[in-house]
């Protein structure tokens, strides 16, 4: 994934300016920012969702600036959302085999049988990955929202995606839940190779688990790095308490 | 072009886009405030049409007098409307998109409903009565009587509802709630009253604009649909939720109309205001004049 | 299950072979019934599933109509029929590149409007050329030939229906109708889904025209461009149900039924009454008279309730 000087501007409100970087195959980013930073806007970017005002996008060397969001799916990039988009009148099962469905054809993976017991498979392979194999069956509008996030994940993956987006997860999560997903999602990084960018507000939770984080503050990227030296960046530090020229309060 | 042709067309346009501009300003009340899409707006100018006609032909006194009685009986149907039908959908959808649909096909049966009353009573046969025919000329321009009058009363009843929106505490609690609902909840805005009140005021809007109408055309059950499509182009043109947006819009498309009409044809002006719809959606969905 | 196949059998043929049975009246009743039964199913085939109210109906009836008009006596039947089809499918998909990009209100007038401007495009093109607006059918087939006609169409909407409801197109489609966005970040070509949807209904909306009109021996501008037929059709699907198939058909047999009792006698009446209910059935039975219950129960066979069409 390469991102190059993406903006966006809502009415007269710059939500991303400049942003640049790249995302290396298997990689596991991080990004954490204060409220309002724009960092589910920079999502909304990468998957297509909202095209950058200017800048330019592409990943696996495809050029994917302003496309639809289908062809964001098509080409391997796959998110879940800050507050749980499911198809809730469909059980768990259904909504993660509705991600395996219109998959392109250079996503499908060759499996024998009919085409009700691929998607069928790949369903429960992707429910397995997020350890909900038990709720298969469950109506997924009445899932409590932390397992509405878990799901998400795994329709993700029934899209058999390189990228993989991840938007605050473990929110409202405890430390030890938290630690859980992030092992699966480590697990899902290293056993199927996908590339993943995280969101999360858990600053803590992502510091551990990741191998490089981004900070994004006012629509702007103001570090990327080991997330240690990250830790340590001034600027960062200042993003988060207000700087030291007093900001509110 | 003859500058009597041009003044000619461009008097003509101005008139019919400031009966449009009372029907869009009506429904951008509705549709903007409440996202309640009455697709069965036009009936209410139609039955607001016919009850002025009725009682003009009843009484034989001027149509003007009966100008705020057609008004008023559509605020007050306005006000049932929203109270046994709309506001039971809002509490019963489970989002606005929901809503959406729901009031828009209520509006479609009410739309048939209103129709076939008028059909039931009055019959499909077009009627009118005669006022103010009488032409007036000046500088080589014509213009019925009558169609002046009724711009004027337009154009008053506009700029006092521009006016109110802006001075009085109500107006600016309708402007409040037009950008942001929920701001506005919060600001301490009763919206619980202002709801239908506004509903309401929007088809007495429908129902002043037939009023007038019947002064200048013929009245017939069905004249209400087309005029609903143009609210919404009008709309569309200055902008959901913008008021005076509306006005200027509408008096856009009086002349683009009325100048289209001459040079291609008049059976095709429906053709064209459906072409500018469909070509402002495309090129600036919010509107020409959206900041 | 083996009692209720075989009473789903014996209807069939009753149904297809009621011109050999059946008084004229019967016929044409029974010709209404299934032509309303066909607009409505097939409406729901688009508008069901994605929850976008489409009122183009009348638009497309009454191109299909015309088609029959310029055709008849030149072409076989079934080839008029195909052609009708055919003609307002294209139309859909032209201007579904269009329209299609819109939604809820915007997408419902526009629709509404297409009726209008078709008919006003054909008003002034039949002036131009031949004077009049008005075309008189001659060579008529027989009656019943176009009850068979629409019978068929009847059962190949119903086909429709299912096989698109069970297919991805009829995933792709309810995705959109739950929530639009995400179903494009789960790889549904949005544009296509509804684009193969919207020309579908408009095919079958197409035929049935061709083939109703000529039911009427002079048709004009204004009879088949009729706004009553997408108000009849909605009405139909949405109190029937629009979800599942039965919700059209048991609809259409209602209000055909209904038609018959107050139509004639009572036309503004009849419209009336449609428009109360419609907005009744609105208010208090949003899953139509096919949601309630014990209708549900009476109609539907036991088993897989969830394998089917499922609401999404």
């Amino acid at each position: 994934m390469q991102a190059r000087d993406l903006c966006v501007r809502f009415g007269g409100l710059r939500a991303l300016s400049n942003v640049t970087f790249a995302v290396a195959p298997s990689e596991l980013v991080g990004i954490i920012g204060p409220n309002g930073a724009g960092k589910t806007t920079l999502f909304h970017v990468l998957s297509g969702i909202v095209a950058p005002a200017s800048g330019r996008l592409s990943f696996a060397g495809h050029d994917l600036t302003g496309r639809a969001p289908h062809q964001f799916c098509w080409r391997g990039i796959a998110r879940t959302f800050q507050t749980p988009r499911v198809f809730p009148a469909l059980t768990v099962l259904e909504n993660v085999a509705f991600g395996a469905r219109f998959l392109h054809r250079r996503q499908r993976r060759a499996i024998a049988g009919t085409r009700a017991a691929r998607l069928d498979e790949a369903a429960r392979a992707a429910l397995a990955r997020v350890e909900m194999t038990g709720d298969a069956s469950l109506s997924a509008g009445a899932l409590p929202p932390a397992r509405q996030r878990l799901l998400e994940i795994a329709m993700a993956l029934a899209t058999n995606p390189r990228l993989l987006l991840l938007d605050e997860v473990v929110a409202g999560l405890t430390e030890s839940e938290a630690a859980e997903v992030a092992r699966l999602i480590r697990g899902i990084q290293r056993e199927l190779g996908v590339a993943v960018i995280w969101i999360e507000h858990a600053v803590g939770t992502l510091m551990r688990a990741v191998d490089r984080m981004m900070v994004l503050d006012y629509g702007e990227l103001i570090a990327d790095g080991a997330p240690a030296a990250v830790a340590a960046d001034r600027r960062v530090i200042d993003a988060y308490l207000g700087g030291d020229e007093g900001g509110a309060g | 072009m003859d500058p009597s042709l041009f003044a000619d067309l461009a008097v003509a346009g101005l008139i019919t886009g400031g009966i449009y501009a009372l029907i869009a300003i009506g429904l951008n009340l509705q549709y903007g405030l409440l996202r309640i899409m009455n697709i069965a707006h036009g009936e209410f100018l139609m039955v607001g049409a016919y009850l002025t006609y009725a009682l003009r032909t009843a009484t034989g006194a001027s149509p003007l007098w009966f100008l705020p009685v057609s008004a008023g009986a559509m605020f007050l149907l306005g006000l049932a409307l929203h109270r046994l039908v709309f506001r039971r959908l809002a509490a019963t959808s489970a989002s606005p998109e929901v809503l959406e649909e729901r009031s828009l096909l209520v509006g479609f049966g009410l739309m048939f409903v209103m129709q076939n009353v008028a059909l039931l009573i009055w019959g499909a046969d077009l009627r009118g009565y005669d006022y103010l025919s009488d032409p007036i000329q000046y500088h080589g321009v014509v213009v019925t009587a009558n169609r002046l009058l009724v711009f004027g009363v337009v154009v008053t009843i506009s700029a006092a509802l521009m006016i109110a929106l802006r001075t009085t505490m109500a107006g600016k609690a309708v402007r409040g709630m037009l950008q942001s609902p929920l701001g506005a909840l919060l600001v301490g805005v009763d919206t619980r009253r202002l709801h239908p009140i506004c509903f309401a005021l929007g088809l007495a809007m429908a129902g002043a604009a037939g009023s007038l109408l019947s002064m200048i055309f013929e009245v017939s059950p069905s004249m209400g649909e087309s005029y609903t499509v143009t609210a919404l182009i009008v709309i569309t043109l200055g902008g959901l939720g913008h008021i005076a947006g509306s006005f200027v819009g509408a008096l856009v498309l009086g002349l683009v109309e009325s100048f289209g009409m001459y040079f291609t044809s008049p059976s095709l002006k429906v053709l064209l205001s459906y072409g500018v719809f469909v070509l402002v959606l495309l090129i600036r969905p919010r509107g020409l004049f959206a900041r | 299950m083996i009692a209720r196949r075989l009473v789903g059998a014996l209807a069939a043929v009753a149904i297809f072979a009621l011109p050999l049975y059946g008084s004229p009246f019967a016929v044409a009743l029974g010709l209404a019934c299934l032509m309303y039964a066909t607009l409505a199913t097939s409406w729901s085939i688009f508008s069901g599933p994605t929850r976008t109210l489409s009122l183009a109906t009348s638009a497309f009836f009454g191109l299909g109509a015309y088609c029959t008009a310029f055709a008849l006596g030149s072409l076989p039947w079934p080839l008029i029929i195909f052609l009708g089809g055919s003609v307002a499918a294209a139309f859909a998909a032209l201007i579904g590149l269009v329209v299609l990009r819109l939604r809820g209100a915007y997408f419902a007038v526009l629709t509404f409007g297409l009726g209008e401007v078709v008919r006003h495009a054909v008003t002034y093109i039949e002036k131009s050329q031949s004077g009049t607006v008005g075309r008189v059918l001659t060579d008529t087939p027989p009656a019943g030939t176009v009850y068979i006609t629409v019978a068929v169409l009847a059962a190949l909407a119903a086909v429709a229906y299912r096989t698109v409801a069970r297919s991805d197109l009829g995933f792709a489609l309810r995705g959109i109708g739950a929530d639009e966005e995400r179903a494009a970040t789960l790889g549904v070509h949005v544009r296509r889904a509804k684009l193969a949807a919207f020309c579908l209904t408009a095919w079958f909306a197409g035929a049935v025209g061709a083939a109703a009109a000529v039911r009427w021996t002079y048709i004009d501008p204004s009879s088949v461009f009729n706004p009553f037929i997408v108000f009849q059709t909605v009405l139909i699907a949405m109190v029937g149900g629009p979800a599942k198939l039965r919700g059209p058909i048991l609809g259409a047999l209602i209000f055909s039924l209904l038609a018959e009792l107050l139509r004639l006698r009572l036309p503004y009446l009849y419209m009336i009454v449609l428009g109360v209910l419609l907005i009744l059935s609105v208010l208090f039975l949003p899953e139509g008279l096919a949601g309630v219950r014990w209708i549900d129960r009476l109609l539907a066979p036991r088993r897989r309730a969830r394998a089917e069409a499922s609401h999404v």
